[in-house]
């Protein structure tokens, strides 16, 4: 038996193996170990830990080629997203737990204050004494975890001439707000910090469930974290980019300025700005780790700005500016045929599009025009109106003519000729 | 930072065990339900007997405690400031609670930091005082289990006065919509909050039977053609539905996806924003609704 633990220490690890169960769900344990990073027994430990902290919500088939591990969820019947659990799954040692519960019975006021000498003290003769192999703990061992509390905002220190006392941070009561934490923890970023809150409550309440919903961005909750505070503090930072195009990660230094939340796509995105190349990129917030703040930029109003006035020609995440800066545009518009008793389409154009404008033409037709920096993140919305497009103008022409191809792959695909009526 | 300790499992449990302990539970069958249940699949084996075999220094082995107080732990910074940036939010005030003070505590992020790009433009009026006021009043209905009633205009442009049991609102972050998810009700059993009118509380005398009523599935196969990253953006655009995949060959997966059958228009579009990377293989009946867009398409005269 090795020294399996359904803790882990390091979150990183187990993000991937997260996301790759629930979004996918067709890869084998072989298809892990083939990728040289992951062996089989680190597969078999991260398994059993998402088993562990998801339990039923973990399915498995087989198949000729072996067991398929997947999440399967309809997000739409759970109350609470199963991967904040993952987020409570941090191991710490036997010393760290017994602190933590000592401290805070001894500060478990905030009137009490208590020097490291006292609380040292007190731990040894009243808590610990009793103990057949009593644990030690040396002085620095409790100025460090006091330390990292007051770092953490739960214990406060003031010095008195050349004496520090510790007391526990006010409490406050959040017994109130269970439907507003159930709400906010599933419809804003971070949610799983409102998930902790929500463990405070000691209810469960099921007033709110969730249609649409993408859990998966739960697990990317650390680096979003991180990056907010960047933002807040008008930081670059350095941060690690995995791309699908490279096995290992690479570093860049980039001026964090925005996230793009999509709600129909399931992806998040990062927008910054790269110092070293004048440059404005968009980054999968999945593909970010190990984000370091550095220094504060003075330039981060001026990028946000400029940020703010790129974003009426975004369709998506794409921002294709020259090396001097300039936009670069793509035109496209489109036009579609809307019967009698068809408002709803009318409704559709006008609340589903980003940017742009929308024109009648005459009371069946409807032309939608836009500016934006690339046409291609637009070609699926424009496929959700096949049936009813009969007319279309693309800048880009390459981007047309792909849609017109991808058109007759469809037609042939599913066998519909031009001769014949629908 | 938000992997810590201070927010996990463990330390939640442990803090209850021990409350439990000092309100005279000393029985380990007992306290192993409380691990049972707050905690993970596999912590019956690790909590109690780290507790009684003296790993963990909190609980002697007679299962009796030296902590004096039931734990506590105040809120940390991180949790301050998610807590003040969903008080910036314009729906925070559709909850009537008391809030804590949270004054000079900076946000974790506010509208200026993200940007729901994708989202549809007419959702629910959430600053809206009569919306306000009504939501309030069907949360508070469904928390205590009464009754509400209000007025809706239908399709037809006829008004309808509703009495229900209000069970759950449904929130749709594409749509930016809240849906209240109703029983006792014949004609409909969900109805869009910002449609409801002159929603009160109903103390009438009159009971209400019904459930909720139960969703019907369907499932529709699809074939997927892993080109131009379609498997990764697919996978993760239908992330959100009960589904299961298998790989065909090496360009080629097939997915089964289970869905409201309520939301099979929806999800023809959905498929078919996809292209020909995507082809739906079953029902024939599903198959039969692309396949008639595509049609009208073909009448079209785009060239």
């Amino acid at each position: 038996m090795s020294n399996y633990s359904e803790l882990i220490k390091n979150f990183e690890k187990i993000r991937a193996y997260m996301r790759d169960f629930y979004v996918y769900g067709f890869k084998k344990r072989d298809d892990y170990s083939e990728k040289s990073t992951k062996s089989a027994r680190s597969y078999d430990d991260e398994r059993r830990r998402i088993e562990s902290w998801l339990g039923d919500h973990m399915s498995f088939v087989r198949t000729p080629e072996g067991k398929n591990v997947f999440i399967s969820i309809d997000s739409r019947t759970i109350r609470h997203n199963p991967f904040f659990n993952a987020w409570k799954a941090k191991s710490f040692t036997d010393g760290d737990i017994t602190l933590h519960f000592i401290i805070f019975d001894i500060l478990h006021e905030p009137s009490i204050s208590r020097t490291v000498t006292e609380i040292m003290r007190e731990i040894d003769e009243k808590y610990l004494s009793g103990f057949n192999k009593p644990m030690m703990f040396d002085e620095s061992t409790i100025r460090k975890k006091l330390k990292e509390y007051c770092e953490a905002g739960i214990i406060e220190s003031q010095k008195e001439g050349r004496r520090v006392y510790y007391r526990r941070a006010e409490n406050t009561d959040v017994s109130d707000l269970e439907d507003l934490l159930h709400y906010f923890s599933e419809a804003v970023p971070c949610g799983a910090i409102g998930s902790f809150l929500l463990d405070k409550t000691e209810s469960d309440t099921d007033t709110f469930t969730f249609k649409h919903h993408y859990i998966t961005g739960a697990i990317d909750s650390g680096v979003m974290a991180a990056l907010f505070t960047a933002m807040r503090e008008k930081r670059a930072v350095t941060v690690s980019n995995l791309s699908r195009r490279r096995d290992l990660p690479r570093r860049n230094r980039i001026i964090p300025l925005r996230f793009f939340i999509s709600v129909q796509s399931g992806r998040q995105h990062l927008i910054a700005y790269l110092p070293e190349y004048n440059h404005f990129q968009s980054y999968r917030v999945d593909y970010l780790s190990q984000v370091k703040l550095e220094d504060v930029t003075p330039r981060f109003d001026e990028l946000r700005s400029e940020l703010d006035r790129m974003q009426g020609k975004m369709w998506g995440v794409s921002v294709k500016r020259n090396k001097w800066g300039e936009d670069r545009l793509e035109h496209v518009e489109f036009t579609v045929k809307v019967d009698d008793g068809e408002d709803f389409i009318v409704k559709r154009l006008y609340r589903e599009k980003r940017v742009g404008e929308i024109e009648m033409i005459d009371a069946h037709t409807y032309r939608f025009t836009a500016d934006v920096y690339d046409s291609s993140e637009m070609v699926p919305w424009i496929r959700s109106f096949i049936c009813r497009i009969t007319d279309m103008k693309f800048s880009n022409r390459s981007q047309e003519n792909k849609f017109k191809e991808d058109l007759d792959a469809l037609y042939s695909m599913y066998g519909v000729r031009e001769e014949d009526e629908a | 930072m938000i992997f810590s300790e201070l927010y996990s499992a463990y330390y939640n449990t442990v803090a209850a065990i021990i409350s439990r302990i000092i309100d005279g539970e000393h029985s380990e069958k007992e306290l192993q339900m409380i691990v049972a249940e707050r905690a993970f699949g596999e912590s019956v084996l690790t909590i109690i007997p780290s507790l009684k075999n003296e790993k963990w220094q909190l609980v002697h082995h007679d299962m009796t405690t030296s902590l004096e107080h039931k734990p506590t732990m105040p809120l940390t910074t991180l949790q301050k400031q998610w807590l003040k940036a969903i008080s910036l939010d314009p729906r925070f005030k559709l909850f009537d609670v008391k809030f804590p003070d949270l004054e000079g505590v900076e946000p974790l992020f506010t509208s200026e930091d993200y940007h729901v790009y994708d989202k549809y433009s007419d959702g629910d009026p959430f600053e809206d005082e009569e919306y306000i006021r009504q939501f309030k009043v069907i949360l508070a209905a469904i928390r205590q289990g009464t009754q509400i009633k209000f007025e809706m205009v239908n399709r037809n442009g006829k008004t309808m006065y509703i009495r229900c049991h209000p069970i759950r609102l449904e929130y749709s972050e594409k749509d930016d919509k809240f849906r209240l998810v109703t029983a006792g009700w014949r004609a409909i059993s969900t109805v869009n909050l910002s449609k409801i009118r002159a929603c009160v509380h109903y103390t009438g005398p009159r009971e209400l039977d019904g459930e909720e009523r139960e969703a019907i599935y369907d499932t529709v196969t699809v074939r997927v053609l892993d080109e131009r990253n379609a498997l990764e953006r697919f996978m993760l655009h239908f992330a959100h539905f009960e589904k299961q995949a298998e790989k065909l060959d090496k360009k080629n997966y097939l997915v089964r996806i289970k869905y409201d059958h309520n939301d099979e228009s929806e999800m023809v579009i959905r498929i078919l924003s996809f292209g020909p990377m995507v082809e739906v293989l079953g029902t024939d009946s599903f198959r039969n609704l692309i396949i008639q867009k595509l049609k009208k398409q073909r009448n079209c005269g785009l060239k």
